[in-house]
């Protein structure tokens, strides 16, 4: 027993001696993730407590109702409840239209037959991509403000009423889910392109020699090739259901439609960094922080059935 | 396979960037519970006001971003008071920059992170209520009595009224100092002189002409603009409708309201409560609903230009706004601009067209206050910050900050006012009269009424002085100013006036944009969900301390 405890002793200390450096370097990220990661996460308190910006987290007092005062309050406020429900609207919209598009564009970008052509495109396509927010709602009322939006003043011009694309409810939501898919389409593509490429060309020129159509082709091997990596982003994105982004809802939203583009995101703004709630803000972002995990290891644990599934087949 | 794990690889690398997106934006680091540097009384290391020692005090000053001004935290002005108050007092002062449109959020972080300016000011009283809660607030009750002699210029510019405005009736405490508002002319109605006279109609003085004037300028379009006339915009309001349309609103407010009724229902600075609101607001939307409101007066929010650079642009008739919105901004005012891109004759004039019930013009303005300046806990010179408010309330220095230098940014006349003279380069001022820096003042004091009243009408360079004159008249006919009900802190308020505000903007944009039909439907869903959130909470707890300072009177006593 000695013996052996003293082999594997020292097949750790050379192992160590070996690959010390190794470790040494992984050191700095793990230093980086426990001081910008970790610690902080010791604020979750925040969420049960009353906070107080003169004393330490350790020192502030417990919220009424064991902790929960603020969790309550969040559930009891019809604004949080509506945020939830946007949240959830909005980002089931985008799942429906926003994230078949860039599988469409990949595979059409794929048909092309002229390469350049094929290249700049796909250049053009990314760019909204690196816009941020406040400047596509810029573009975005200039665009399409009822009176002196550009698509409204030439709609007047040919005789059609203005369409409020950004001040009646319906429009927005529809504007909204649609400058998302100008914006993130093309980028998005990026992945399906890659996964595209890792198909085997054989399959198309044995297609070819039994007289297969260019449909056919499409459907029966580009999309059949992409079908892993599809089904693994769609549950990945599923994980997101609940989570929101701020600045998308929040520069494209104004007072008209505030009935569906306030969101969580957005809810915790107002009321916790404008009103100064600063324990209700953390425990409405604690709880999506939780349904997002729960969200996310479901899916995952759905990912990892289907990815056998797709390495499988 | 590789190029299938490279393909899962470049998912993987995807997915992270692009992340969970869970905003948790709150946390930040929590300054120790400071202690007060109070040992040996408030007045250690003075020798008479100046310090032995050289202090070092931090002073915010808002940042309003405009077109070819100097840098807010370093240019002449700051310099001429950093030279002053080292050697006046033997205080280093450095300038820290906040956003002016979104001050809040800022000073919120800055207060979060304990690194608040040691003189801090705001617009929002519940700003700094909320913080003095949490004990992070300096009360500055002792301070400007013990030091009384030594802030002369302080106490002679302010008086017990405004640095005792805010002191709490049961505990004492004074948590910030209401800087003076020199003149209560507040808001005014414009409307287009030109277009009047080129359609020869009357200034209005009733309702009924102003609407008559609107349905005008909307049928003769062609003949104001020519080609233009699609974009011709009667009355233009903005987002904050409450602000904007005040004038119109609150005339349907009945004269008889008594000061109980302004007290309890007076929380919203829009005067959103106070009985016959929505009358006002159903003028609106009935003027909407007639194509005399700009359409997309809802989808641009603080700070934007578009509504200004359209009034700019000489297509907007009428709007209701700041007493001198029109003139003031030197080269760049709306005035300056009409004139510039239209001709000699264009410009708005102020007009008074919303009696109330009994004929009265009333202007519901503030009272005699205006930012309110506190020093957040972490502020360990108050002694020195208050040193520094003295010396920008005094005289001199703050008439120089005002007023410039000869020459460059005023001539003074021979009956010892004023005139203003549009200056750029290093000397130009960011904010109208430098109101930024000279912190406890807001508008003109100079040594006599008369003398302020010219100075005030020459205020505005390139100006005829007969419109701000009569900007003035109008803006201070009928006001009723606001007033002080000092019965201490109302819980129900605390943290909530944000997201109260947003409310009220939201249900009175959608109710105006409602169908005439749906506009009842629409405001009063609004205000049930207004006084549900919070709102009928902060009037039952108003109420209750009505009655308990002043039982059943119905007046002020």
């Amino acid at each position: 027993m000695l013996k052996r405890g003293g082999r594997v002793k020292g097949r750790t200390s050379a192992y160590l001696k070996r690959y010390w450096m190794l470790y040494a370097l992984m050191l700095a990220p793990l230093i980086y993730f426990i001081i910008f990661k970790y610690i902080p996460m010791t604020y979750i308190q925040i969420a049960f407590k009353k906070f107080n910006i003169t004393q330490s987290v350790w020192e502030m007092e417990w919220a009424k109702n064991n902790g929960f005062e603020y969790f309550i309050k969040a559930f009891s406020n019809r604004d949080f409840l509506y945020a939830v429900r946007n949240t959830v609207m909005l980002n089931v919209l985008d799942l429906a239209i926003g994230f078949p598009a860039p599988i469409f564009l990949a595979v059409l970008l794929n048909e092309l037959a002229f390469k350049r052509f094929k290249k700049i495109t796909q250049t053009i396509i990314y760019m909204p991509h690196f816009l941020s927010w406040v400047i596509i709602s810029g573009l975005a009322l200039q665009l399409f403000a009822p009176t002196t939006g550009l698509v409204n003043t030439a709609l007047g011009k040919i005789g059609l009423g203005p369409i409020p694309f950004l001040n009646e409810s319906v429009h927005w939501v529809i504007t909204y889910i649609f400058i998302g898919v100008w914006q993130s389409a093309g980028w998005n593509t990026i992945i399906y392109l890659a996964a595209i490429t890792g198909i085997n060309p054989e399959l198309y020129e044995a297609a070819a020699v039994d007289g297969v159509n260019r449909l056919q082709k499409i459907w029966h091997i580009t999309i059949a090739g992409i079908k892993p990596t599809i089904v693994v982003l769609l549950v990945m994105n599923l994980g997101r259901i609940l989570s929101s982004d701020f600045d998308r809802p929040y520069a494209l939203g104004n007072n008209l439609v505030s009935n569906v583009s306030d969101v969580i995101a957005t809810f915790v703004y107002t009321n916790g960094i404008r009103g100064s709630q600063f324990s209700l803000a953390t425990a409405v972002g604690l709880f999506q922080s939780v349904i997002c995990v729960i969200f996310l290891l479901a899916s995952n644990a759905i990912a990892e059935k289907f990815g056998e599934h797709g390495i499988m087949s | 396979m590789k190029r299938r794990i490279a393909t899962l690889l470049l998912i993987a690398v995807m997915a992270i960037t692009t992340g969970c997106g869970a905003n948790a934006e709150t946390g930040g680091a929590v300054p120790p519970p400071t202690a007060q540097t109070q040992g040996g009384g408030p007045r250690e290391g003075l020798d008479g006001t100046k310090f032995t020692e050289t202090r070092h005090i931090t002073v915010e000053v808002f940042d309003r971003a405009n077109d070819g001004g100097s840098k807010p935290e370093d240019n002449f002005y700051t310099n001429y008071i950093q030279e002053g108050m080292l050697r006046d007092h033997n205080v280093e002062v450095t300038f820290v920059t906040v956003p002016r449109w979104t001050e809040i959020e800022e000073l919120n972080n800055l207060l979060a992170a304990g690194t608040a300016p040691d003189i801090c000011l705001t617009y929002s009283y519940p700003t700094v209520q909320t913080y003095a809660n949490m004990g992070a607030v300096i009360d500055l009750a002792p301070y400007v009595d013990e030091c009384k002699d030594i802030l002369p210029n302080l106490w002679d510019l302010l008086g017990e009224r405004n640095i005792y405005w805010d002191k709490d009736p049961k505990t004492g405490s004074i948590y910030a100092i209401e800087a003076l508002l020199a003149s209560l002319a507040r808001v005014n109605t414009f409307v287009r002189e030109d277009w009047l006279k080129t359609l020869d109609i009357p200034e209005p003085t009733t309702l009924d002409e102003f609407h008559n004037m609107l349905t005008a300028f909307r049928d003769n379009a062609e003949t104001l603009l020519g080609a233009d006339a699609d974009k011709l915009v009667p009355f233009s309001i903005s987002y904050d409708v409450g602000w904007r349309a005040e004038t119109l609103i609150v005339s349907f407010v009945p004269d008889s309201i008594t000061d109980k009724t302004r007290y309890i229902y007076g929380f919203d600075d829009r005067r959103l409560l106070y009985p016959n609101y929505k009358e006002g607001v159903k003028v609106l939307n009935e003027w909407y609903n007639e194509g005399l409101i700009w359409k997309d007066f809802a989808l641009y929010g603080s700070g934007d230009t578009t509504e200004e650079n359209m009034m700019k642009a000489g297509y907007i008739g009428a709007y209701s706004h700041n007493i001198d919105n029109a003139y003031r901004n030197g080269e760049d005012s709306i005035d300056a601009n009409l004139k510039r891109n239209i001709g000699p004759e264009a410009g708005f004039i102020a007009v008074d067209p919303f009696p109330n019930d009994v004929g009265k013009y009333k202007k519901y303005v503030s009272p005699p206050i205006d930012r309110k300046v506190f020093f957040p806990a972490t502020n360990e010179e108050p002694v020195a910050s208050l040193l520094y408010l003295d010396w920008i309330s005094s005289y001199d220095n703050r008439i120089f900050l005002q007023y410039g230098e000869e020459g460059v940014t005023h001539e003074t006349q021979a009956d010892g006012s004023f005139k203003t003279i549009a200056a750029s380069g290093d000397k130009i001022m960011n904010s109208p009269n430098n109101i930024d820096y000279v912190m406890t003042l807001n508008g003109h004091k100079l040594k006599d009424q008369a003398l302020t009243f010219k100075t005030l009408a020459q205020g505005y360079a390139g100006v005829d002085s007969r419109y701000i004159e009569l900007a003035y008249e109008v803006a201070l006919t009928d006001i009723v100013p606001g007033i002080s009900v000092n019965v201490g802190v109302i819980e129900a308020e605390n943290g909530i006036d944000t997201s109260l505000a947003k409310k009220r903007d939201t249900f009175l944009n959608q109710s105006i944009v409602a169908s005439t039909a749906d506009f009842d439907r629409v405001y009063d869903e609004g205000m049930s969900d207004y006084l549900a959130s919070g709102g009928q909470a902060i009037i039952d707890e108003r109420a209750g301390k009505w009655s308990e300072f002043f039982g059943d009177a119905e007046m002020l006593p």
